[in-house]
């Protein structure tokens, strides 16, 4: 019988040329997960990504609580992005008891998520500015997050984990003019992240350190099962928000980007041009919202699902397609509650991409493929 | 576009900069102002009030005793504990009222839309910090103060970038 053991810890044959290299579970790099690297000199021959290192259990946890309850630790996975990760698990809920959610309600959501995506994007670009050494993309994009952060405060009454959506719509209706306050923080946001464009898109410095790294071919990733801006990167035109519109994302006006390259660079491209176009989906939810209505369905204290059901709902979150499987057995808590995440699935592309690149790109192949270790683990 | 002209243009991006404003909130010394009072909810509609979700507030004579903010608070961080109080309203007969430990509190205002007694409500206030553990712990006695905020900085957009004004 074979001990199975962890991966890092299985004894390996000795070649005089190939190092092992331990990066992370705690190096600024790799977040809370560690890249197990071969390397013969300078270029890695294999990659094993081992996540895990931050598992807590939500969709355990999720079984003790009830339909509600639920809410504010379902959001922990990512902080940042929390909107969007509660959207499935709440358009899920909604039809397990079918309930009808307000138009204005839709329409807050929509905003809502959207100002999430681009702080979370902004995190993101901030962090891969200081992998590349780029301090200035560090600095900006964590200073101008601050616009949106101000407004998502307004609207929810929190920096991060808002909270904010339920089963029915949303807690609380926007504060008064915050129509116009909106409008112009998200004006002179967009006019800020156009300025990127000078400084990091556009810089050759950036562009020969990570255009032609870590190419992933258009065949591959669909055959890894990537999502989001990976998968856009690569010449798929997939978005969840035009493909399986939830909510009223059909009613907007908006368009999907798609590069062809695949490599980091079209990688790292994509979420700052995503960013664009959630300014126009919230200009233009701003503007055909209706002015008053309900925002919230009254629910019954502790809302029960109808029988044995299950359903499976998904959106477009900050990094790729979020997925919710939720079963009931009529009792309020859910019997079962699955996320289907989308770092996960496009860690899978790692080690395939990092093969035959130079180390000091890993960082950059790393952090372009929009990993969250937080939400990979649960 | 060659690469001379781009380090150029990158340069001149950032330089630029340095005739800005900063972007910086002084934060001991300014802090941003919030929508209204704090997080509220009407039990009648059942649509909550926008505000921030800081500490919470305890109306004494609104309060029954009820126990279901602690109810809703058992499934999220159990923050909420029912401790007695002294016999001084006639619609609190088992005369208990929450204590919050703002050491598991993780501010999702889920008490307040429990509340059917517009007894519960969340301010502005978010500087709680304490030297001990037991600091945490506001006694009903503590959650009845309003609290003292002295919030007015907020985010000013001009032609020459945003500054916190």
């Amino acid at each position: 019988m074979t001990k199975e053991l962890l991966p890092g810890l299985a004894l390996q044959k000795v070649d005089e040329r190939i190092m092992t290299l331990n990066v992370g579970p705690q190096h600024p790099g790799s977040g809370h997960m560690r890249i197990i690297v071969q390397i013969d000199g300078d270029f890695i021959v294999a990659c094993d990504p081992d996540p895990g290192y931050v598992h807590r259990g939500e969709e355990k946890m999720a079984e003790y609580r009830n339909y509600i309850t639920n809410i504010p630790h379902l959001e922990r996975p990512v902080i940042h992005d929390s909107c969007n990760v509660l959207y499935p698990y709440v358009l899920g809920v909604e039809e397990l008891l079918g309930i009808e959610v307000p138009e204005r309600a839709k329409y807050i959501r929509v905003i809502a998520s959207e100002l999430n995506r681009c702080v979370y994007t902004m995190y993101w670009l901030a962090i891969y500015g200081i992998f590349l050494g780029h301090s200035t993309m560090f600095m900006w994009p964590a200073g101008d997050r601050e616009l949106l952060i101000d407004l998502l405060e307004k609207m929810t009454g929190a920096r991060v984990t808002h909270a904010h959506f339920v089963p029915g719509g949303v807690r609380n209706d926007l504060p008064p003019n915050f129509e116009d306050v909106c409008l112009r923080q998200v004006n002179y946001f967009e006019k800020r992240i156009k300025e990127y464009a000078a400084i990091f898109y556009d810089n050759p410095i950036l562009i020969a350190r990570t255009a032609n790294t870590g190419v992933l071919s258009r065949e591959d990733a669909i055959r890894l099962g990537t999502t989001g801006s990976v998968l856009r990167a690569s010449g798929v035109d997939y978005d969840l928000r035009k493909k399986e519109p939830y909510d009223v994302y059909e009613e907007l006006d908006f368009q999907t980007n798609v590069l062809k390259e695949g490599d980091s660079y079209a990688r790292s491209k994509i979420p700052w041009l995503d960013m664009m176009e959630s300014c126009r989906i919230i200009r233009h939810a701003l503007q055909k919202m209706p002015k008053s209505g309900s925002v919230r369905v009254k629910l019954k204290p502790n809302p029960k699902g109808k029988g044995l059901n299950s359903v499976y709902k998904r959106v477009e979150s900050g990094r790729g397609s979020l997925g919710c499987y939720i079963v009931s057995d009529g009792k309020p808590e859910p019997y079962r509650v699955k996320l289907s995440v989308p770092s996960f699935r496009n860690l899978i592309a790692l080690p395939y991409l990092l093969k035959g690149e130079k180390l000091g790109n890993m960082p950059s192949v790393y952090w372009s493929l929009n990993y969250w270790p937080v939400e990979a683990d649960r | 576009m060659n690469t001379a002209t781009g380090i150029i243009k990158a340069l001149n991006s950032g330089i630029k900069h340095l005739a800005i404003k900063r972007f910086t909130l002084r934060y001991p010394e300014e802090k941003l102002k919030f929508v209204g009072d704090g997080y509220q909810f009407d039990p009648s509609t059942g649509v909550g009030i926008a505000g921030y979700k800081g500490r919470h507030m305890l109306f004494h004579d609104h309060c029954t005793g009820c126990q279901l903010c602690s109810i809703a608070c058992e499934g999220v961080a159990e923050a909420i504990a029912m401790v007695k109080v002294p016999e001084e309203y006639k619609h609190n007969k088992k005369a208990i009222m929450p204590q919050i430990d703002y050491g598991k509190c993780v501010f999702c205002g889920l008490c307040v839309d429990a509340c059917p007694f517009y007894a519960l409500y969340m301010t502005n206030d978010y500087e709680l910090s304490s030297f001990s553990k037991e600091g945490l712990i506001y006694t009903p006695a503590q959650l009845q103060v309003k609290p003292f905020v002295s919030q007015d900085s907020e985010i000013k957009i001009t032609d020459r970038g945003a500054t916190h004004g």
